[in-house]
């Protein structure tokens, strides 16, 4: 057996926080109104923490049962607020609903983080570069959040994140989880990014494409597609979108719509890349995710030539 | 609040100072149980990976006061058949250097040979995407837990 109590350890990088249980949704909605921030799966939250000094009081939500439930049903899925990543990864059945969501929460982090980080928390954190964002764009996702006075809304995804870090989740509000529409009958949905590691690193540009076929198994009857890391939010590209519906996808189109998501993205330039290069990740990503989304949608589908 | 853990196997209530602290810390500096170390302390590096009922966590990122009545293994705790073959592994193709991934390392090997993993037919490679080796040993990493499956 190895040594008790060493003195000589170095403290911790987190001060003590003062952690609640609470049981129910009754309680975590008291904790809530009275200021304490609420605890899913940690990966953000204990980080900032054990960096910032705060926030200093934590309620888990991980012992309320209603939270931990994943509901699939044939045309949609409710997804709890305590639910990790890797149970989405790990669903089959949740894979054939939406799994343009499944290729976002695949590549959060790593195994041991998504073990223990939530899918809800990875959007109320809000990141611009948030990997599952997108994916919930495509397949409008809605936030269901109930209020202390126990007032129910549902907040469509693209509404509810209002910048980097910020959402329009008000003091005493809770989100109990959040729920998507899954996939149709000839429809395919893929989500990809690009990052200078395969793990453990921040998406430099990402999309997300959701498309649907009329029965011809040709014509485009629906497309929705989402950009993350390339403005304040993550960003719909409705008029690129729309460019495919109604007609074949074609390469010189497919080419069009990819040109159409570069122009419409607001990218930055920071320490991680050029804005400019993140306008051609956006480029070359729309082509492989509505590729993708296309062969899932209709399985031996032409693949797409080389841009 | 009151937070009882089986901690490799052995029971242990968590005092109370404990409760609001991370894992990490309720091991090294509560239980001794210094196999477990802490690289970056943000999730990032994966030494201090320790088994939560079977699946291997970040101790930095998890409060104890969250884990009442889960079962914690840590390297410690891995049987010694297990350890007797990994560290012939990791000598044989030479996975060890500083080794401070090591601990960190041998859990997620454990954790591989009893069958982990997140979808069928996952390279090793994937699974180990949370283990940082500074000494960039990665190939030798890899080579020893590929031997050990």
């Amino acid at each position: 057996m190895p040594p008790a109590k060493s003195p000589a350890l170095r403290p911790s990088h987190l001060p003590p926080v003062e952690l609640y249980r609470p049981a129910d949704l009754g309680e975590l909605l008291a904790h809530a109104a009275d200021g304490v921030h609420l605890l899913a799966g940690g990966t953000d939250l204990v980080v900032w923490a054990s960096q910032c000094g705060e926030p200093r009081r934590l309620a888990w939500i991980g012992s309320i049962d209603q939270l931990q439930t994943l509901d699939i049903t044939s045309d949609r899925a409710h997804i709890g607020a305590a639910v990790t990543l890797s149970r989405i990864v790990r669903s089959g059945q949740f894979r054939s609903l939406a799994p343009a969501v499944v290729d976002g929460a695949a590549v959060v982090g790593s195994v041991q983080l998504r073990n223990q980080a939530t899918l809800v928390g990875n959007v109320c954190t809000a990141s611009p570069g948030g990997d599952t964002i997108p994916a919930l764009h495509v397949h409008d996702a809605a936030l269901d959040i109930v209020s202390a006075a126990g007032d129910r809304r549902s907040v469509k995804i693209s509404d509810f994140v209002h910048g980097p870090g910020q959402t329009g989740l008000n003091t005493g509000e809770v989100v109990t989880g959040v729920t998507l529409r899954g996939l149709g009958q000839r429809e395919g949905s893929a989500f990809s990014r690009f990052t200078q590691r395969n793990a453990l690193d921040l998406a430099i540009a990402s999309v997300a494409a959701c498309l649907s076929f009329e029965s011809d198994g040709r014509t485009v009857a629906r497309a929705h597609l989402s950009m993350g890391a390339v403005g304040p939010t993550v960003l719909d590209a409705d008029e690129a979108a729309r460019s495919l519906v109604g007609h074949p996808l074609e390469p010189a189109r497919l080419r069009n719509c990819a040109d159409l998501t570069a122009e419409c993205c607001r990218p930055i330039t920071d320490h991680r890349a050029s804005a400019d290069y993140r306008r051609q990740l956006v480029r070359t990503l729309t082509m492989d995710v509505v590729d993708a989304a296309a062969e899932r949608a209709i399985p031996g589908w032409l693949a797409v030539e080389a841009p | 609040m009151q937070v009882t853990l089986r901690v490799n196997g052995k029971l242990s209530e968590v005092p109370p100072s404990f409760i609001g602290r991370r894992l990490l810390d309720y091991l090294r500096a509560e239980l001794g149980l210094t196999g477990v170390k802490e690289g970056c302390g943000e999730g990032d590096c994966g030494a201090c990976t320790v088994l939560v009922e079977g699946q291997p966590m970040c101790s930095c990122l998890l409060l104890t006061g969250v884990l009442d009545g889960r079962e914690i293994t840590t390297i410690e705790g891995l049987p010694e058949t297990f350890l007797a073959q990994f560290s012939a592994a990791c000598a044989e193709y030479g996975a060890v250097q500083c080794g401070y991934c090591t601990p960190g390392i041998a859990v997620m090997a454990a954790w591989l040979q009893a069958g982990g993993s997140e979808v069928s037919a996952q390279p090793i490679t994937k699974l180990l995407e949370g283990n940082l080796c500074r000494c960039t040993g990665y190939q030798q990493i890899i080579e020893a837990l590929s031997a050990l499956q």
